[in-house]
């Protein structure tokens, strides 16, 4: 009778403890995305990462909360001035990402988030970095784009690239625009995999292809 | 009771134990640390400090479990808790030496590099260099602690002459860096600085890892595995080169061919040399890098040369007799290095390294023949934990061969054959983030002269503030006596020096200040009466400089506008060769001065750079004057201009011009040998082989990624 009772009770325990971590989880990451995503200074950046280190550090078959540190690193690369500080920032975002597509090698948005990375390089000193890592952030960016095709992040910012070159160079901008555009619409269709899944970018992306200006045909 | 009891187990949610974790943390120096990351191990317990470096948060977790406490650039915390409890903590975090933050010493040494923000240079700062047309040597002389001597495109440091700089690829020796030239004319540097991601210039002091060089070390180091395929073709006005990478999942490949000819452009530019044959060069180059195990690389490096020119030269006697000069040289150089990482403190480089040159010289139909080769292997071993403490040591073997012969009968056979064996340690000692002291020791053992020679090395530097910093350096350097002498005298001693070094470096955003002043003390140098009788040579020739060097550059004052100016005192006398007394050595000039600007026009997408050389007057001897060296030509001045264009994202247009003044420079004077009528010994000017050289081409890149060259703001 007793073990009768045990096994239902043993079968539910188990669901139970593999439910709530599952959720607990996405729980976590759930609110430490929103952090990432609303934070206005370095230090709510930094809180966020730190929430990501804590979850990753347990969690170690996941990419994502690497995936979320590296962009919040890149993303306070941004806000700090000195070229060696954006550095410090970009290698630490790049250690992540490393250890991310480690574990998720075919992962396209963390190639997309690695031609982001160079990306930033380049914009922290053109005159000398643009050679190197103009080069890199494209290779990632095309890769990424091959990888999904409907990844609006990295055709937003192969669009970006692409534009910037072809405005620099006073050729045409359409393939760059073509992309922006349907990044933009991308933004606005696509539904998330998960709660957890990258969504940002859809703002700058419509900035981006605001300066496109109308549309062609239109 | 008990079935409440399995339920207590098998749902631990249902017991709630809390406990509240609190503290704050602070920094060494007792400074509180905001942002650090406080969790359990193991959980998603934890928080972040706030302003004040304070923490709170509450857990669920129960038994023994490990706090921690981690932020960047300081050593993580760990404690063994048990819970539940209500904890408090304050933690005292220890900063991590991080060598990109720490104090470097500066003392004699200028870097460039891709990455790191504080170099002085960068590589692409050679190839945009107006009036270095693209050659290693011609940008690093606008760098203070150099001497302008024009007629040989060497590099001259700190009152060495140009065979005292040596050139190191990889860590590994090359022999015979400069391709050949017409007497008096500039040679170029054999190796293309696209080939390098990182070049470290050292005007002194440098570390024990580098030795056989007296006066300087010119490090490059060659890029890592190619991550892109491309395609370069270069359309010049004097030749024509393509060249491929191509990557793989482990593995780059990388190749050039380079034909040029100096013929056409000869043919329209007047030149004050009669060429019968303009010099023509065949150059190939090969990389191969391959990655091994996880941090492994390997990389190889071939180069091979082939140059020709002839010449007729008047005689100094008299210009109406000319001698024709027939050159042709064969040159190749392998490099082959291996790094890895052994463990978490252990690392490992080798490399061997082989230099092979023959150069046959044909003056008026007899031939003379001289043959270098060079075979350098080296292995070292680094202890390095990133932390207060890190230890390299190594060894390494040179073999050198030398022959000149005169293919005549009965003429004395002029070779050698040398093995220099050494070892050298050198340990890194950083007393905190602020200071560092480096020392250490280099044992050389030469084959010819059977003498062991010992060689101290010293620096420390000082961080004051965030952004100037002090720097001392010493070293005692020796050198192998130079080929022309000891392969007429196999018993010459290593030529020595001793240098002393106190530098001064202020570093803020775009704008870099330095002054450096030193004090160089030569001995064992060789001297001689005839440069081809066996027993009029010694090692018993001496000599000092001393001087100061002042750089600055800012790429900040001027919107789009990147400019460094440099400045070199030196005072040297030394009593060498065949020197009759001590004096000023011809390729000396007292102020050697520089102006470089780079300035981008956005509008024109061309960058513009100008070089402005000074040089002042330089010591000649005239045999028809009382005394040795004491002449002087007038100074010396030099105004370059070059443009790159951006015509596409890949497309670059060049041009450069150099000496736009058409200032007829005077080198010095050659005196010949025999009076004339009036008991006068009759001189003649060495001057530029023209008075302006113009480049023009255009450099094409194919790539599957279209890579801009220039990228604008994002």
């Amino acid at each position: 009778m007793h073990k009768l009772i045990l096994i239902p009770l043993f079968a539910l325990a188990v669901l139970q403890w593999s439910f709530t971590e599952v959720s607990k989880y996405e729980k976590a990451m759930k609110s430490s995305i929103e952090k990432v995503y609303m934070a206005k200074n370095i230090e709510e950046y930094q809180n966020a990462i730190n929430s990501f280190e804590r979850i990753a550090q347990k969690e170690t078959d996941k990419w994502e909360p690497l995936y979320y540190s590296a962009f919040g690193y890149v993303m306070i690369s941004t806000r700090v001035e000195e070229l060696g500080e954006k550095d410090k920032y970009l290698d630490l975002a790049k250690e992540k990402i490393s250890e991310a597509s480690a574990l998720a090698p075919g992962e396209d948005e963390i190639v997309a988030l690695e031609g982001f990375v160079h990306m930033m390089r380049v914009a922290a000193d053109p005159a000398t970095r643009g050679q190197q890592y103009s080069g890199l952030a494209m290779q990632a960016l095309n890769k990424a784009v091959a990888m999904d095709g409907e990844n609006p992040r990295a055709l937003y910012l192969l669009g970006q690239m692409e534009f910037g070159t072809a405005q620099f160079f006073g050729s045409d901008t359409a393939m760059a625009c073509e992309k922006l555009q349907k990044a933009v619409s991308l933004f606005q269709t696509q539904q998330p995999e998960s709660v957890i899944a990258p969504m940002w970018g859809a703002r700058q992306a419509e900035a981006a292809a605001q300066r496109c200006g109308a549309p062609a045909g239109e | 009771m008990k079935t409440l009891l399995t339920l207590l187990i098998l749902f631990p949610s249902l017991a709630l134990a809390q406990s509240t974790i609190s503290g704050t943390v602070t920094s060494d120096k007792g400074e509180p640390i905001p942002g650090a990351n406080v969790f359990l191990d193991g959980t998603y317990d934890g928080t972040s400090t706030d302003i004040n470096g304070q923490f709170n948060f509450s857990t669920e977790e129960e038994g023994n479990h490990k706090l921690i406490v981690a932020f960047i650039g300081y050593t993580k915390e760990t404690i063994a808790v048990t819970l539940p409890q209500n904890l408090s903590y304050n933690f005292s975090l220890k900063e991590e030496i991080n060598r990109l933050d720490a104090v470097v010493i500066s003392a004699g040494s200028f870097s460039a590099g891709e990455e790191s923000n504080r170099e002085v240079l960068k590589p692409l700062d050679i190839v945009t260099t107006a009036g270095a047309t693209a050659d290693i040597a011609g940008a690093l002389n606008t760098l203070p602690g150099t001497q302008t001597v024009g007629e040989t495109g060497r590099l001259f440091v700190r009152g060495g002459e140009g065979y005292e700089t040596r050139t190191f690829i990889d860590g590994m020796e090359v022999l015979n860096s400069y391709a050949p030239s017409a007497p008096n004319t500039p040679g170029r540097a054999r190796f293309s600085p696209f080939m390098f991601s990182g070049t470290s210039f050292s005007t002194g002091g440098y570390s024990a890892e580098y030795g056989q060089a007296l006066s300087s070390a010119l490090i490059l180091n060659t890029k890592e595995i190619a991550e892109v395929d491309r395609t370069d073709i270069s359309l010049m006005t004097v030749g024509a080169d393509i060249s491929h990478s191509q990557s793989f999942e482990k593995s780059s490949i990388s190749g050039k061919i380079q034909y040029t000819n100096l013929t056409p452009y000869f043919e329209l530019v007047k030149q004050k040399i009669n060429f019968e044959k303009a010099p023509e060069s065949f150059d190939g180059n090969m990389a191969y890098r391959h990655k091994v195990g996880d941090d492994g690389l390997l990389k190889v490096y071939g180069n091979f040369n082939k140059t020709d020119f002839v010449i007729y030269r008047p005689q100094i006697f008299d210009e109406e007799l000319e001698d024709k000069v027939d050159l042709s040289n064969s040159y190749g150089h392998l490099n082959t290095t291996y790094k890895d990482i052994l463990s978490d403190q252990w690392s490992l480089k080798t490399g061997f390294s082989i230099t092979n040159s023959e150069e046959s010289i044909v003056i008026n139909n007899q031939p003379y023949d001289e043959k270098t080769r060079g075979a350098h292997t080296k292995a070292v071993l680094s202890y390095d934990t990133q932390s207060q403490f890190s230890l390299s040591f190594g060894g390494e073997h040179f073999y050198r061969n030398s022959q000149f012969d005169v293919n005549q009968e009965g003429a004395p056979e002029f070779s050698y054959n040398q093995h220099i064996g050494s070892a050298f340690a050198e340990a890194d000692i950083y007393l905190s983030n602020d200071f560092v002291l480096r020392t250490g020791l280099r044992a050389e053992h030469e084959s010819l002269s059977k003498k062991y020679i010992v060689t101290p090395r010293l620096s420390l530097a000082h961080k004051l503030g965030e952004k100037g910093q002090v720097s001392l350096a010493y070293g005692k350097f020796n050198q192998q006596a130079q080929p022309d002498y000891l392969r007429v005298n196999n018993n010459l001693q290593s030529e020595k020096a001793e240098h002393y070094i106190l530098n001064y470096q202020y570093l803020t955003g775009k704008r870099t200040f330095r002054i450096e002043g030193y004090y160089k003390k030569y001995s064992d140098l060789v001297k001689f009466q005839d440069a081809y009788d066996q027993a009029s040579f010694s090692n018993l020739g001496s000599g000092f400089a001393k001087g100061f060097d002042v750089f600055w550059r800012d790429a900040q004052t001027f919107t789009g506008l990147d400019y460094w100016v440099s400045y070199s005192y030196i005072d040297t006398e030394r009593d060498y060769q065949d020197f009759p007394t001590t004096a000023t050595p011809a390729f000396s000039s007292k102020h050697n001065f520089s102006f470089v600007t780079k300035y981008f026009v956005q509008s024109l997408k061309t960058q513009i750079g100008t070089t402005y050389s000074f040089g002042s007057s330089r010591p000649y001897n005239d045999p028809n004057q009382e005394g040795f060296n004491t002449e002087r030509t007038p100074a010396y001045h030099d105004l370059s201009v070059n443009f790159s264009y951006l015509y596409r994202s890949n497309v670059i247009i060049h041009a450069s011009i150099t000496n736009v003044l058409g200032v007829d420079n005077i080198f010095g004077y050659e005196y010949s040998d025999q009076q004339n009528d009036q008991g006068q010994f009759v001189g003649r000017a060495i001057k530029q082989q023209a008075p302006r050289f113009i480049f023009l081409g255009a450099f094409i890149t194919l790539s599957k990624n279209k890579v801009a060259n220039q990228m604008p703001n994002l």
